[in-house]
């Protein structure tokens, strides 16, 4: 028996039809077409399904899509900030070749963003200690770390410069 | 299955009564970063999964002098993870959390549900054995509460009756001249699941120890407390000849098997080496 | 080459650089479309029932109930499905394969092999039916282990074949007068080396998705590297034209080699979308992937080398013998591969190897980055290192010494080009101060005595291309469209290693327009050139080399069309960054644009460049160093830094070809150290079939890297020199750790992965032996 739930998916009001026992990885990516989350295992060691809930990054998988009734879910879908215009670390990840295959990328953008926010000058033992919950099997880590280290730079410039502007 | 019925009910006796009602492939739901895994990977059969986190009076955290901290069933790892006065207070306790899963895994898993999972190698359960956590529990009886070392009666088993519901945790304050570590032995720096966990939780007066509680994690059926360990320490100047002492006598208290993690004889070994190395730690830390 | 190329040149405006490369842009917004997004109407979802017995007959197979099951669509076992023995691996009529698989038998030959396929029209529905499909097993004997299978009388585990549960007749090469060359040595050593089973590992689980049209035209996307072979071997099995089959792939989520076969869940998926008439989705658990994936070869080697004082090589004589696991996949190949391997690195006129692949009742091995050449220099450059420790000499300067150099013959028979190992060997030394890092740190930590750290280097050279295994064929198809900017069509896959972007940045540099004026078609067989895949380190190379020639061909085509409307000829023009004008007279000219639009009397031109290349090979080499640090307590091993010195003749995308090297090395280390998928020795049951208990490196494990490459030695066969780079890095990590760890503690390591067990078995008999010498 589908049950509807109402939620606030990147910013704006959605609804989705879910039965009791699916995932809200499952309903993210099959109810509501969102497939940038990816499904890496299914059983939360992975970190690919990396989503918000409420600001808290956990693994959609490991969430019943019923629980998120009523709540604020942020997906990869809504980093960029508007438009034409991405994030930094979108940028960054693009510039410093931190994307290879691609799959675990959304996940890891997801954790980098809300390291960042927790911590805007992260050192790199808590850079990598942030994404200890994410695999790739492709990049071998270091222009991840790159990324990030080069995104935190240009969100704090872009800070400052609003700041004296 | 992989379909399973799911219910949301509002009060500790409504998830009672269906606990009990609908038999035993009912499973209580916090974190679900147990139960879910293990339906999807078909380790237990679930019929039905009983969400309790609409159940008010179990989400709190507070800390005083008297009793200790206290938190409830539906305190998430992460939480107490990041509150500063739980890694100055009770750094063992810290640590393991930042150890448990991953940080997304920790932004839903409940201490509670993870110690009612009871995992020989959970890493929460050492460091709040070490410090002699209670738990409390619900049943349709009333509530009741035990020691956590008491809590345990195999791998995977409690001593909680079908209808009964663990409601929170309470951590006595540390002792003034006390010190707390723990440590985990794995093969890679997150993600693992403890080979060897071990839990330090020491009393003392200057040099000399007043008392000791270690808790070996993964080296026996439940979490142990290694009391040849425990009794060379009781007492005895804190050198390093009475910290080895202490270390080789933990061997004997743990009962490890072989898996594929890895062999009884490493565990042992292991036992032996850390905690040592958790005794020095704890040492060198402060109340 | 083909002569309408322009010979090497210096000044490269787009090659060499780190191009913003255009399929990443998707990937990093999550709009990228990968095969399990795709959800067509009415699309049903596939699964398998797989055997919990390593080796059986299946005596009664019963899907009554399964059919019966509300929302299952259709149950397929081996007697509703095309007998056909196939390859498995799809490429075509080649050394490298082996025809032993059906796609569903009625016998099992290793626990998990898939017995039945069912569609529901859920996941669920579907995982909840295969516990309704009833299988009546007759055991049969098992061998988990080479040996067993190849004692006399061992059960056999395949009709076809040589026999004697060879998958491939035994792969012998001779080449000089070997006992000449052991009665000949000052000294000899003589090892045994093995390893163990990681597996890939990919991010994305295999997935495919297959639609059948009413004209009988199956459209199937699956993560694929090989999407012509995929097309060939289901039209072959399936009984149409190729021209009935179109195989798509958009992004797709690592490889790794291993997705090269053709899985029969892939044939299944067609079928159950055949049978109901619907669309099917099949996707592995992260437990398939394991399960039913492909793993590299375990592996047993002996090696015997004869060696001067002076440290150069009299002769070598080799025996390994893969474990294929039940069934041949890529074993052909990685047998050949692997042993002849051998007659190369190291110089040594005298070789005499012997390969053996070998049929157990084990998970199957198949294609995975290195493709049996990380055991077989596992084992020669540690025996390397052994000597050098023999003769009190540094490992660098004894591997400098006898560093394969130009002339030399590579293992494809031809001649290598150029000194590239020597190259990275002493860049590598200078740069990590090799020399002076082993003699001065060697204090103990005095505050954690336990700590001992250590210093290796390692080896390795590999070849871009699968010749002459196999004999490839690059194509390309570049149009320049009429307002000139181009589409470059490519079968190449995206696998994620920047291939596109590369492609696209030699058709642009060729043609001498912008980057951005590039686009690149893939992935629909239907509509772009044959390609054989993406394995062998040869994208670059192969399809490469034919985008060049492509790019030139329209080049010429261009010039021509500008030279007709700027009334010249056209050896008189240059194209520059999209601006065509005489090579005397920048400044009159043209933009390609305006070449190709339509002008007076003259129509909008639509130019179509082709290029088709057929490689040898080119051998790229690698050399690297690292750090270690050893617990002697707890027997962890520690990787702290990493340098990788990479030749690769010319760079085309830095930031990618890094990109190569620093994920291989994390793939290395974790063979090297934690990475083993276990099976029961008893039962062949999986025991750690999932991401906890097969460990990656994470992370906080990944040491820093410092990754260098080096245009050493360009091979004129590739794109302005340039070679391949996927599999050198993880060919050359395992015994640089391996050599650090002895460095470290003295311990000899001979095998992988190396557990903290064995560090302390090791250390506590090395104590108990020096006590008693």
């Amino acid at each position: 028996m589908k049950q509807i739930v109402e939620l606030t998916l990147n910013g704006e009001p959605r609804e989705m039809a879910a039965e009791g026992h699916r995932s809200l990885l499952d309903c993210l990516r099959e109810e509501l077409g969102l497939t940038g989350t990816k499904k890496g295992c299914d059983v939360g060691d992975c970190g690919a399904c990396t989503v918000f809930v409420d600001g808290q990054p956990i693994n959609a998988c490991l969430m019943l899509a019923v629980e998120a009734r009523g709540r604020t879910v942020e997906t990869v879908e809504g980093l960029r900030p508007e438009g034409d215009v991405l994030h930094p670390l979108q940028e960054a990840f693009m510039r410093h070749g931190a994307s290879q295959c691609g799959f675990c990328t959304p996940g890891i953008l997801m954790m980098a963003r809300k390291l960042l926010e927790e911590n805007p000058d992260p050192t790199d033992a808590e850079i990598r200690f942030g994404l200890s919950g994410n695999i790739c099997r492709c990049t071998g880590y270091t222009k991840i770390f790159d990324a990030v280290r080069s995104a935190a730079r240009d969100i704090r410039q872009a800070g400052q410069q609003e700041a004296t502007s | 299955m992989r379909r399973f019925a799911y219910h949301e009910p509002a009060t500790l006796e409504d998830a009672s009564r269906l606990l009990t009602d609908l038999g035993d492939d009912a499973h209580v739901f916090a974190g679900g970063t147990d139960l879910l895994v293990e339906i999807r990977e078909r380790l237990r059969r679930v019929s039905d999964v009983v969400n309790i986190k609409s159940i008010p009076g179990m989400s709190d955290i507070t800390w005083d002098e008297a009793t200790g901290l206290t938190f409830g069933a539906l305190v998430t790892a992460r939480q107490l993870e990041t509150l500063r006065g739980v890694q100055e207070t009770y750094p063992n306790f810290a640590e393991a959390l930042r150890q448990l899963g991953s940080i997304q895994v920790r932004g839903r898993a409940t201490v509670v549900g993870n110690i009612c999972r009871a995992s020989p190698s959970a890493d929460t359960i050492p460091p709040l054995i070490a410090d002699r956590a209670i738990i409390h529990i619900y049943s349709p009886r009333g509530m009741r509460r035990i020691p956590l070392a008491e809590f345990f009666t195999g791998p995977g088993r409690t001593v909680l009756a079908r209808g009964e519901i663990a409601t929170g945790i309470v951590v006595p304050p540390p002792a003034r001249q006390s010190g707390r570590a723990y440590i985990k032995h794995g093969r890679r720096k997150a993600m693992e699941l403890a080979t060897v966990g071990v839990a330090v939780s020491l009393e003392r007066d200057g040099d000399r120890c007043l008392e000791a509680r270690i808790a070996l994690g993964a080296v026996g059926p439940v979490v142990l407390r290694a009391a040849g360990a425990e009794a060379i320490l009781k007492g005895a100047d804190l050198t390093d000849e009475t910290l080895a002492r202490a270390g080789e006598a933990a061997m004997a208290d743990c009962t490890p098997i072989s898996n594929v993690r890895a062999s009884a004889d490493y565990r042992r070994n292991m036992v032996g080496v850390l905690t040592r190395r958790a005794l020095r730690t704890a040492m060198e830390a402060n109340a | 080459m083909n002569k309408l190329t322009r010979p090497l040149q210096n000044d490269f405006r787009i090659i060499g650089k780190s191009v913003k490369r255009e399929d990443v842009i998707e990937k990093v917004t999550g709009e990228g479309t990968y095969v399990a997004d795709l959800k067509p109407a009415g699309m049903l979802y596939g699964k398998i029932k797989r055997a919990d017995v390593a080796h059986a007959r299946i005596k009664r197979i019963d899907v009554s109930r399964a059919l019966a099951y509300p929302g299952v669509k259709a149950v397929l076992t081996h007697g509703d499905v095309p007998r056909v023995l196939h390859y498995g691996s799809p490429h075509p009529r080649s050394a490298s394969c082996t025809r032993d698989q059906y796609i569903l038998d009625d016998r099992v030959r290793f626990w998990g092999e898939g017995v039945a396929a069912v569609a529901a029209i859920s996941e669920e529905i579907a995982d909840e039916a295969l516990d309704l499909v009833e299988v009546e097993y007759e055991e049969l004997p098992a061998v988990f282990t080479p040996e067993e299978a190849m004692k006399p009388g061992a059960p056999l585990i395949h009709d076809v074949g040589p026999g004697g549960n060879l998958v491939l007749d035994p792969v012998k090469v001779e080449r000089g007068d070997v006992d000449k060359g052991f009665a000949e040595a000052d000294f000899i050593l003589e090892g045994e080396y093995s390893g163990g089973r990681p597996v890939p590992a990919y991010m994305e689980p295999n997935v495919c998705l297959a639609d059948w049209d009413g004209a009988g035209k199956l459209t199937f996307w699956t993560s694929t590297q090989t999407s012509f072979m995929v097309r060939g071997i289901l039209a072959e099995v399936l009984g149409l034209p190729v021209n009935k089959v179109r195989v798509l792939v958009d992004h797709m989520g690592g490889g790794f080699g291993a997705k090269q076969d053709c899985f029969q869940h892939e044939f299944l998926c067609a079928l159950l979308a055949r049978a109901t008439r619907r669309p099917v989705r099949m996707e592995f658990t992260r437990r398939e992937t394991f399960v039913a994936g492909r793993s590299r070869h375990p592996f047993k080697l002996w090696l015997k080398q004869g060696f001067r004082n002076e440290g150069t090589l009299t002769a070598r004589e080799m025996k390994i013998v893969y474990d294929s696991g039940a069934y041949g996949s890529h074993t052909p190949g990685v047998t050949i591969v692997g042993t002849t391997s051998a007659t190369s690195l190291y110089r040594c006129e005298n070789v005499r190897l012997e390969g053996r692949g070998v049929y157990t009742n084990m998970p199957i091995a198949g294609a995975f980055r290195g493709y049996g050449v990380v055991q077989t220099y596992f084992a020669l450059d540690i025996q390397m290192d052994e000597a050098a420790v023999r003769l009190g000499m540094d490992p660098a300067a004894l591997k400098l010494k006898n560093a394969v150099r130009d002339g030399d013959i590579a293992p494809s028979g031809h001649a290598i080009i150029g000194r590239g190992l020597e190259a990275c060997i002493q860049t590598g030394a200078a740069r990590f101060d090799w020399s002076a890092v082993r003699t001065q740190n060697r204090r103990p930590d005095r505050a954690r005595p336990h700590l001992r750290k250590g210093w290796g280097l390692g080896c390795e050279m590999h070849g871009s291309s699968a010749y002459p295994g196999i004999k490839e064929q690059g194509n390309a198809l570049l149009k320049v469209n009429e307002d000139g900017s181009v589409t470059l069509m490519t079968g190449a896959a995206g696998l994620g290693t920047g291939a596109h972007t590369a492609l696209a940045q030699i058709a642009a540099e060729e043609l001498g327009v912008p980057f951005k004026s590039v686009s690149v078609v893939h992935g629909d067989t239907d509509a772009v050139p044959w390609d054989i895949g993406a394995f062998a380190s040869h994208t670059t190379y192969l399809v490469g080399s034919a985008t060049r020639m492509a790019a030139a061909e329209a080049r010429l085509a261009i010039l021509e069309r500008a030279a007709e409307k700027l009334q010249t000829t056209a050896k008189r023009l240059t194209i520059f960054d999209g601006v065509i004008h005489p090579t005397d007279a920048p400044d009159q000219g043209l933009t390609v644009a305006e070449a190709m639009g339509p002008s007076k009397g003259i129509p909008a031109a639509n130019i179509l460049g082709r290029g088709t290349y057929e490689p040898t090979k080119s051998y790229s080499f690698a050399a690297h160093f690292v750090e270690v640090t050893v617990d002697t307590e707890t027997g962890l091993v520690e990787v702290d830094r990493v340098l990788p010195v990479h030749d690769v003749g010319k760079v085309i995308h830095p930031i990618a070809a890094q990109g190569q090297i620093e994920g291989g090395i994390q793939q290395g280390i974790g063979h090297t150290l934690t990475e083993d998928y276990i099976v029961d020795p008893e039962t062949g049951r999986s025991l750690n079939a999932g991401l906890v208990d097969y460990k990656m490196p994470l992370s906080m494990d990944m040491p820093d890297i410092d990754t260098v490459i080096l245009e050493a030695a360009p091979d004129p066969g590739g794109p302005w020199g340039a070679k391949g780079v996927g599999e050198d890095p993880i060919i050359a990590i395992g015994p640089a750790i391996a050599n650090a760890i002895f460095d470290a503690i003295g311990v000899r390591f001979r095998h992988y992965p190396i557990t903290p067990e064995d560090v302390l078995n090791a250390l506590a008999n090395k104590e108990a032996h020096d006590a008693g010498a």
